[in-house]
């Protein structure tokens, strides 16, 4: 070939050689970085999942990501349409189940939770996780006609009889906002529990139940105490507070039709107890707990059979005469459905001296759960048609909304709302942290203590090395992909290596995720990203305030002139932007039964929301880590501080990440 | 304080009188409102006479005293607030509230800062009511108690004197300055002698009306904080160490100041040392020896429309700016009301009597008036048969 240099068959084979050594080289050196960085001595994992995958958009991102709607809430309008909160398609579903088709796609914000509408049918309220707000949508013309702003990640709704006053769960700022619709204003704030989630009105009278979702703060070491929130519609006020002993993760709700019982899905953590106990398949059960309207009394019943949990019952609804309940089950792919008779006639029977023990008899359910209705994959929301014949599930994984036959139990088949049928590498993560089939007997999914991604705001006594030793906080999933190395001690220098084989080992107790699926589950992880972060605001005394704690955070002298070494600074060990250095420090606050002293310096983005405080969650507030648990300045030199300078510092750091929108 | 003191104190104002008289002929005329008092919404206008005298005043005459016998935790009550249906009681051993006919009693079993309850204020909004302790301030709402110190909160000081609800604050008066905490947004600020005109950060009661919190600070007298502006001043005894007013109506009789309320227009000041009234224009002071107030040492003052109430350490009064009504146990148990303009009048006898004379607080429910004092607390109302126009003697007891 004339004009192009003829390639000598010796040069040839040296450039191959060369080729092949550089290749090998290669593979062999990203093979070492992926050891090393992933901590475990598997060689396939690839480049994708830790650098590319997870937070990417746009055009070359969708060879690989995808949008999803994953229906969350669904409401039924008494015309028939059913109306589907999407809570990462940032919109209200509006769908025709004859049809089996999407109507119309109202745009609502960033992260849609719960639907609810007036009794005419004329109105919905949609809330806003993320924009901590409420948008009001015309349903005759199918559009958003205002927004009222209330507090932080609202979730569940309820309108007052006279359908004038509307009741917001914050889960945020753990308040109720009371909404005057007529003029459009948040108008009261009245303090809830931990978490508030899900809220119903009683059918008979002014009641409206606001079912928290989190322990209340107790003592360390002490079981979780959840709340139930009553609050009297016509006087605006909370009325009583229930307390949930033992349980948690209460996400679920429903009043019976006669006004006399609300139903509450519950999960109840055995956090006390060594991690040892998932062998015995007793590490969280999960149940329903009956409220008795009028005394305040609560029954807890579980849904778990022996040997088989039903994890993460999610919703329930009742159907039109109050005689079948249906619970959700977000993490075992199953609705139970539960003969409301026959379990109300059992916690009736109950002496008070057998309510704790009934509340952890496995073999009960038998009593009352009448049939298990298989599901796709992660049902969470429920709703009954107006006629009463179909129970709507929102599988929120499959982009889909199953169809079932309250009288037969029988599938109907499905309403696809429209997504990509491709499963993205993130979304099979997904899938897979809301699932608990990667447990011993179904006993948990990621999501059980973590929802959302975030924590359950209990303390674990995790290791399988005695009880009440090394107890451990659990943190938020959220913004950790750059924060090695993980868990408190450390020891896992990537989420690979934390959600690998080890942890299967001793803590699913079951077989290990494949490298694909890990590789997935770590790319879903670190998609996650924090809310809002409520208490970040440009302006205002807030701001002012945390001006002043940040230079308390970075300060370099006591008050009265000393140097602070360096090594003693708030901000050496937190520096900015998710305010951790990565490294293991021994602060002075390990305990005579934790086995190291030294723990990972944690993340202090939106710190305010992921208490308690501590590696074994021993602060209740932020205000104790130096009024009691830093009596030698070893947390940093802070003893010298003002109670003022000290609640500068404080706002400060529940300032830091997320702010809003 | 004794004859032979108080003697000894005469003589010592007597040879410095013409100091302070030096010192105080530089200051301005105390008529004159200065640029922050201009700043009060209401009050510059108002008359020193403050309210027009009714045709026929009604006497509280019929009185009713629960203490442990009752249901009460202790009768020892330093403290009575009405609100939202319920009437709350701080005792030294619980707080307490009436209810359906009978006491509810919270203590530390239930959450309760701390057994010594000192102050109450309640929410109008929500209802919750929240109370000082000697060892934190705590929230009690709809039955749960949330306690905030110094240790788990930004509370200032743990020894809460006084409470005040403002909106979605709440104001603690403690023994190291005023904490002030936005329920909503979860933040607490400090105010001290660091960033108010705080002479003495020791802190004894809040009052919040109209727009401006008045703060108690026992030897620092009152400090005024504006809403609006964020903006305080304070008022000051202008005899400043003195004991007794050398000058009348030249400003607050006393800097040990107990008690502080707002209303129509009208700062009360309660002090160990006399009464105080200040209109936005003009100070006046009132004595027991030149009013109806029972004693100088007075515990607490709080304001019902024109009236302002004054319990003291002899007893319980109420002014409306024309008629003194004084009421007080006697040794008998029976009551003493004595009602006067300006002259001595002598005191009728009622058989019901308030609970004991050395009286903490009172508020009120309706029309009735609830008295905290140091042996029980008493409920109150007028039969409407005794008036000042016309008074007779109440015979009847609840």
């Amino acid at each position: 070939m004339r004009g192009v240099p003829r390639m000598s068959g010796r040069a040839m084979s040296v450039m191959a050689l060369v080729g092949i050594v550089g290749v090998a080289a290669g593979h062999r050196g990203l093979s070492h970085h992926a050891r090393k960085m992933s901590g475990t001595e598997v060689a396939s994992i690839n480049c994708i999942p830790c650098h590319v995958l997870p937070r990417v958009s746009g055009p070359l991102a969708s060879l690989w990501n995808a949008e999803y709607a994953s229906p969350l809430r669904l409401a039924v309008v008494p015309d028939g349409t059913l109306l589907v909160t999407a809570e990462e398609g940032g919109a209200l579903f509006v769908v025709d189940p004859e049809r089996r088709a999407v109507l119309d796609q109202i745009a609502v914000g960033g992260q849609p939770h719960s639907v609810i509408t007036d009794a005419r049918g004329r109105t919905a309220y949609v809330t806003d996780r993320w924009g901590n707000r409420v948008s009001v949508i015309d349903l005759a013309t199918r559009t958003r006609v205002s927004t009222i702003p209330v507090g932080a990640q609202p979730g569940g709704m309820s309108l007052d009889a006279s359908e004038r006053t509307l009741f917001v769960a914050n889960s945020g700022t753990n308040d109720i906002s009371v909404v005057d619709l007529p003029s459009g204003r948040a108008v009261q704030r009245l303090p809830a529990g931990s978490h508030p989630y899900s809220v119903r009105g009683s059918p008979i009278d002014e009641t409206i139940v606001v079912l928290n979702r989190l322990t209340s703060p107790v003592e360390h070491r002490a079981p979780p105490v959840t709340e139930v929130t009553l609050v009297d519609a016509a006087t605006r006020r909370v009325v009583r507070r229930v307390r949930l002993d033992a349980a948690h993760m209460a996400e679920g709700l429903a009043v019976t039709p006669d006004g006399a019982t609300a139903l509450l899905t519950i999960a109840r953590p055995k956090n006390l107890l060594p991690a040892t106990q998932i062998a015995r398949g007793w590490m969280i059960t999960y149940g329903v707990a009956l409220l008795d309207m009028t005394s305040g009394r609560v029954v807890q019943l579980l849904l778990d059979d022996v040997n088989q949990s039903y994890a993460d019952p999610y919703d329930v609804v009742l159907s039109p005469d109050g005689r079948r309940a249906f619970v959700s089950h977000a993490g075992a792919d199953v609705v139970s459905v539960i003969d409301v008779p026959a379990l109300r006639a059992l916690a009736a029977a109950i002496p008070d001296d057998s309510l704790a023990r009934y509340a952890n008899d496995l073999s009960a359910s038998r009593q009352y759960v009448v049939a298990r209705i298989p599901t796709g994959p992660n049902p969470m929301g429920l709703a009954v048609s107006a006629d009463g014949g179909t129970l709507y599930v929102a599988e929120r994984v499959a982009d889909q909304i199953r169809m079932i036959d309250v009288a037969t139990g029988r599938d109907r088949g499905v309403i696809p709302l429209g997504s990509p049928q491709r499963e993205s590498f993130v979304r099979r993560g997904e899938r897979l942290f809301n699932s608990a089939g990667h447990t011993a007997q179904g006993q948990f999914s990621c999501r059980s203590c973590h929802p959302e991604g975030h924590t359950d705001a209990l303390n674990y006594d995790l290791e399988p090395d005695g009880l009440g030793r090394n107890i451990v906080n659990n943190i938020s999933l959220r913004e950790l992909s750059t924060t090695a190395p993980y868990k408190w001690t450390g020891k896992n220098v990537s989420l690979y290596r934390q959600c690998g084989f080890r942890f299967a080992k001793w803590l699913t107790r079951t077989a290990p995720y494949s490298q694909r699926d890990l590789q997935a589950l770590v790319a879903y992880i670190m998609s996650l990203e924090h809310m809002p972060n409520p208490y970040a605001t440009a302006d205002g005394p807030l701001a002012v305030a945390a001006e002043r704690g940040r230079t308390i955070f970075e300060r370099a002298a006591t008050n009265d002139g000393r140097t602070i070494d360096e090594r003693d600074r708030c901000v050496t060990c937190h520096p900015p932007p998710l305010f951790t250095d990565g490294r293991m420090a021994d602060v002075g606050t390990g305990a005579d039964t934790d086995t190291q002293h030294e723990f990972d310096t944690p993340v202090l983005t939106n710190l305010a929301g992921s208490g308690p405080y501590l590696h074994d969650g021993r602060a209740n507030s932020l205000e104790e880590l130096w009024t009691r648990f830093n009596p030698d300045d070893r947390h940093g030199v802070a003893n010298d501080l003002t109670k003022a300078q000290l609640n500068d510092l404080v706002v400060y750091l529940m300032t830091l990440g997320g702010a809003r929108d | 304080m004794t004859d032979q003191g108080r003697g000894y104190a005469y003589g010592v104002i007597g040879v410095s009188a013409l100091v302070v008289a030096g010192v105080l002929a530089g200051r301005p005329a105390v008529d004159e409102p200065d640029a922050a008092a201009s700043r009060r919404p209401v009050g510059v206008e108002t008359p020193v006479v403050a309210a027009p005298v009714p045709a026929a005043r009604v006497i509280v005459d019929r009185w009713r005293t629960f203490t442990e016998r009752d249901g009460l935790p202790s009768s020892k009550v330093f403290t009575v607030r009405a609100g939202d249906g319920r009437v709350w009681v701080g005792t030294d051993r619980g707080a307490s509230y009436w209810e359906n006919d009978r006491w509810h009693t919270v203590d530390t079993s239930d959450g309760l800062a701390h057994r010594v309850v000192l102050a109450i204020d309640v929410d109008p909004r929500t209802g919750d009511v929240w109370l000082g302790t000697l060892a934190g301030l705590s929230r009690w709402s709809a039955g749960r108690i949330d306690s905030f110190d110094q240790f788990n909160s930004g509370l200032v000081n743990d020894v809460v004197y006084g409470v005040a609800v403002e909106g979605a604050r709440v104001w603690a008066a403690t023994a190291a300055g005023v904490s002030r905490y936005d329920v909503t947004a979860r933040h607490w600020e400090i105010f001290t002698e660091q960033n108010a005109p705080m002479h003495e950060p020791w802190t004894y009661g809040v009052h919040a009306a109209d727009g401006l919190v008045y703060i108690a600070a026992w030897g620092g007298g009152v400090l005024e904080y504006d809403l609006a502006t964020d903006q305080w001043r304070d008022y000051r005894d202008p005899d400043e160490e003195m004991e007794i007013d050398l000058f009348p109506d030249d400003g607050l009789v006393h800097d040990v100041t107990t008690g502080v309320a707002y209303g129509s227009g009208v700062l009360w000041v309660g002090t160990y040392f006399g009464l105080s009234r200040y209109d936005g224009l003009r100070w006046s002071g009132y004595f027991d020896h030149d009013s109806g107030l029972p004693s100088n040492f007075i515990n607490a003052v709080r304001v019902r429309g024109t009236q302002v109430w004054i319990c003291t350490d002899a007893g319980l009064a109420e002014f409306d700016g024309e008629v003194w009504v004084s009421y007080a146990r006697r040794d008998d148990g029976r009551g003493s009301v004595t009602v006067r303009r300006e002259a001595d009048a002598p005191a009728r006898t009622t058989p019901s009597a308030i609970a004991h004379n050395y009286v903490l607080g009172v508020d009120f429910a309706g029309d009735t008036v609830w008295v905290a004092t140091a042996d029980g607390v008493s409920r109150g109302h007028a039969s409407g048969a005794t008036t000042v126009a016309h008074f007779t003697t109440s015979t009847g007891n609840e």
